[in-house]
């Protein structure tokens, strides 16, 4: 007979695990859905974006020793300024001058990313060859009860809900985060009041890119070997299902949906095949959107 | 299926209008009879290359029913081609059948699991039917590897016959039918229905068009033609294997044909594979990897400057083709 | 046999939003009705009511006593009642013949052969007066002539009650006097029935045969032009009781 207090021990393990998990996974979300919420783009090249933070982490690390929350750190400030390049050098063109998204110019942007991420996952390959690498770093762990818990997992999850709740301080308590978030919620009424439509989504764009390129540092920690030029491809589709489950555009749903999948997915693979885990959190998508497109927050 | 009542059956004078079909059909009709005989005639390495061209193809017109013409972005569009592989297989397989004849089961599950899928998915509006449809394919490449009947991570191995002609001759026969169709469709009142539905589903709907049948209609023509095209490719490897079979791989290759060549054009398809089908070939044994990078190139540029793909940006701005190039 | 069109008791609510409270409206084929009212009085969610886009949360919709409430948009625009948008909704991609062409092929009369429709659709551009930008991208076109391409389409799919949302607003007084001109001739010429919604008085009590005035999602009046003008809840409703008590 299984000993019962081993599955206990193993639930709780995955249970904890997946929800430090599930908070980097929700930063990596918050990113994905700054940029959706703001700016109205769905960015198919996210997922490179993960990847690109995770090899900063490593390069960092290789050259100059820093450990990936220190490079997440510096991964942020890259974001930023990728993210700026990145909404004028691709997004401004269709974005500018419009009010609304058309479902034209969601198109053009939902192609012109995957044609990015097709690039620059492929760039990476060239570049870096398609060899796994990892980041040997770890912060040692903490014994709860008999479970060991990698305290480099606590950091970056605290980390990662830290930012989220910063962002979400600074668009409900800042003058200007207040202005961005009307905007974004009704674009005619908002520009009337001077607020200049350019600004909006390059800074949401940015913000994006920043929250997303640091999330890939984390990452690293928690997956310590499995950098790879095509990791985006894994963590770009938990993204999008956080963001549909919390409800795009809305501050706390990646954290909800973060917490949520992290669990189903972590604890899934204690109880079942890890394909078959994998394959109900993404098939949790449907039913939401079917009955609650909005997100399951109200 | 009201739209069956505008099928009625071939007379002398469709004849005659088949022979007006219009440059671009020609030119097409006539490379695929080159093609065709052409076969015959070369070795086996370059019929090998044929094929696969001829996949390619096949798999852009497929895209095209649904992504090009409607305006439904499929990220998930090789799940068809998985599902109509595993079935080729299991039939193959356990049953022994034809693997020739095995290919109409392929297609058949591929049109029976789009129209499945597309009941629930076809509502969503465009970034989530995206998004939808990218995690179910994922889901289900998920699943089958968790089947052991299904030959878990290493797939069904058959021991097949090496027979280029023959599935040379099948993935022909699919893409002329394709094209027929698709030549069919956009000449015809459910083209500029399904235009409609691109340009405005809203609009659509109240001059009277039924969206939902429309929408089911053409994405279970891609899922049947995916299937079908999934079972080949099975075939031409003797096998099927999950990481390859459900392979994102395909449904990229598949969109970035249909959105270089010209989205909702009849000619659009054949262009676009020709045009990925090079760089794809050339660096598979060179650098793989950087095949991508150019037809991500491609992608982008095309996304952002002349969304209309080549054959449509040939048709916009140089206006005296427009009558010959569709 | 002329179309019969009840609307019976409509009530709509969004929410906590009641923006119909039974509202009741009959319009046969042939006629010309006007339906006004202030801002927010419920005109256009009555429209999207009748035509399907929208369920009524109470009450029937009616044609020639069959129910055609709550029905899909697609097969009320089938049986013939069609409307259009308040902001033209055309086509980008495919130029004005194209445009009407989807039309002439959907709608009621459901032709077969596309170039049957497109010949179909140019004798319809024509009496739109749009005959000149038959080939022109709907994307290149203005705003006036959005509008006329809006009323092209909903003609083409051969609807005998047409819904018209806003048709005349925003434009200039020539182009007001052009705009009535053509929907008089318009109207004499195919005899169908229509539901018009406007904030342009000029325009719907010159066209009107009879005019139904709503507010807050109630009816408050119904009668000939001239009734309705002089009715004091319609001045009230409109410019306030102080004026509604110097009208009389």
């Amino acid at each position: 007979m299984p000993d019962a207090s081993a599955i206990v021990d193993q639930l709780v393990f995955g249970v904890v695990y997946g929800l430090l998990l599930g908070c980097v996974f929700a930063l990596l979300a918050h990113g994905l859905n700054l940029i959706w919420g703001i700016a109205k783009v769905v960015n198919i090249a996210h997922g490179e974006f993960i990847m690109l933070g995770a090899y900063g982490a490593f390069f960092l690390n290789l050259s100059l020793g820093f450990n990936p929350l220190q490079s997440a750190a510096i991964d942020a400030v890259i974001g930023l300024a990728v993210g700026l390049a990145f909404y004028f050098g691709v997004l401004h063109r269709e974005l500018r001058g419009k009010e609304a998204m058309t479902p034209r110019s969601e198109m053009v942007t939902l192609v012109a990313t995957f044609g990015l991420s097709l690039l620059i996952a492929n760039a990476a390959k060239i570049a870096w060859t398609g060899d796994l690498v990892g980041i040997p770093w770890s912060a040692g762990s903490v014994s709860l009860g008999s479970l060991r818990i990698p305290m480099g997992g606590v950091y970056v999850a605290i980390l990662s809900v830290a930012i989220i709740f910063l962002t979400h301080v600074f668009f409900t308590r800042t003058h200007l985060g207040l202005a961005i978030r009307a905007y974004s919620q009704d674009i005619p009424a908002a520009q009337l009041q001077g607020i200049n439509p350019t600004f909006v989504s390059a800074f949401g764009t940015s913000l994006g890119f920043a929250a997303t390129m640091a999330g890939g540092a984390f990452l690293t920690v928690m997956f310590p070997t499995g950098i790879n030029p095509y990791m985006g491809a894994l963590y770009a589709p938990i993204s999008y299902v956080i963001v549909v489950l919390g409800g795009p555009g809305k501050m706390w749903g990646s954290l909800v949906g973060g917490l949520t999948l992290g669990v189903i997915l972590h604890v899934g693979q204690v109880f079942l095949d890890s394909s078959i885990a994998a394959a109900i959190a993404f098939l949790t998508l449907i039913p939401v959107l079917i009955f609650r497109p909005e997100g399951i927050l109200r | 299926m009201k739209f069956l009542r505008f099928l009625r059956l071939p007379t002398i004078s469709d004849l005659g209008s088949i022979l007006k079909v219009g440059p671009t059909a020609w030119g097409i009709a006539i490379c695929l009879g080159v093609v065709a005989v052409g076969a015959r005639y070369v070795s086996t390495y370059p019929l090998t290359i044929l094929i696969s061209l001829l996949v390619f193809a096949a798999l852009a017109y497929s895209m095209n029913f649904i992504t090009g013409l409607t305006g439904y972005v499929s990220f998930g569009h090789v799940v068809f081609m998985g599902l109509g592989a595993y079935a080729w297989g299991g039939v193959v397989g356990t049953f022994h059948w034809s693997p020739l004849g095995s290919v109409v089961i392929g297609g058949t599950v591929g049109l029976l699991f789009a129209l499945g899928l597309g009941a629930v998915t076809l509502r969503f509006r465009g970034v989530y039917f995206a998004i939808a449809s990218l995690v179910t394919a994922l889901a289900a490449g998920n699943i089958i590897l968790a089947i052991p009947a299904l030959g878990g991570g290493q797939g069904i191995v058959l021991n097949l016959g090496f027979e280029p002609l023959s599935q040379f001759y099948t993935i022909w026969l699919i893409l002329a039918i394709e094209v027929g169709l698709t030549y069919w469709v956009t000449h015809g009142r459910i083209g500029y229905g399904l235009r409609a539905i691109k340009g405005d589903e809203d609009a659509a709907k109240t001059l009277g068009i039924d969206v939902t049948r429309l929408k089911l209609f053409v994405f279970g023509l891609s899922g049947l033609f995916a299937g079908a095209v999934g079972s080949v490719n099975a075939w031409t490897v003797s096998g099927v294997f999950p990481e390859a079979a459900f392979a994102l791989l395909f449904s990229l290759l598949m969109l970035a044909m249909v959105i270089v060549g010209g989205s909702g054009t009849f000619s659009g398809p054949l262009v676009g594979a020709v045009v990925v089908y090079i760089p794809h070939t050339y660096f598979l044994t060179v650098a793989s990897g950087a095949e991508f990078i150019v037809i991500g190139a491609m992608v982008t540029f095309i996304a952002l400057v002349v969304p209309e793909g080549i054959v449509g940006s040939i048709r916009r701005y140089i206006p005296i083709l427009r009558g010959i190039l569709e | 046999m002329r179309l019969a069109l009840v609307a019976s008791g409509i009530h709509k609510h969004f929410g906590g939003v009641r923006a119909l409270r039974g509202v009741s409206l009959s319009l046969t084929e042939g006629e010309i009705v006007g339906l006004i009212g202030p801002n927010g009085s419920g005109k256009s969610t009555l429209l999207n009511v009748i035509s399907g886009v929208e369920k009524p949360t109470a009450g029937t919709v009616t044609l020639d006593g069959r129910r055609i409430d709550g029905k899909p948009s697609h097969r009320i625009a089938g049986w013939g009642v069609v409307k259009t948008h308040q902001i033209p909704k055309p086509f980008l991609g495919m130029t004005s013949r194209e445009n009407v062409t989807v039309a002439a092929l959907f709608g009621s009369r459901r032709m077969a052969d596309v170039r049957q429709a497109s010949e179909e659709a140019s004798s319809v551009l024509r009496l739109v007066g749009l005959e000149a930008k038959a080939e022109t991208l709907a994307s290149n076109l203005t705003v006036q002539d959005r509008k006329r391409l809006e009323l092209a389409r909903v003609i083409a799919t051969g609807a005998r009650i047409l819904l018209l949302d806003e048709v005349f607003a925003g434009l200039s007084a020539g182009e007001l006097r052009e705009a009535i001109e053509l929907f008089a001739r318009i109207q004499e010429k195919l005899g169908v029935g229509v539901l018009v919604v406007e904030h342009v008085m000029r325009a719907v009590l010159t066209l009107s045969q009879r005019v139904v005035v709503i507010e807050e999602g109630r009816k408050i009046a119904e009668g000939t032009p001239q009734e309705v003008v002089r009715d004091p809840a319609v001045i009230e409703a409109y410019l306030g009781t102080e004026a509604a008590r110097a009208a009389t």
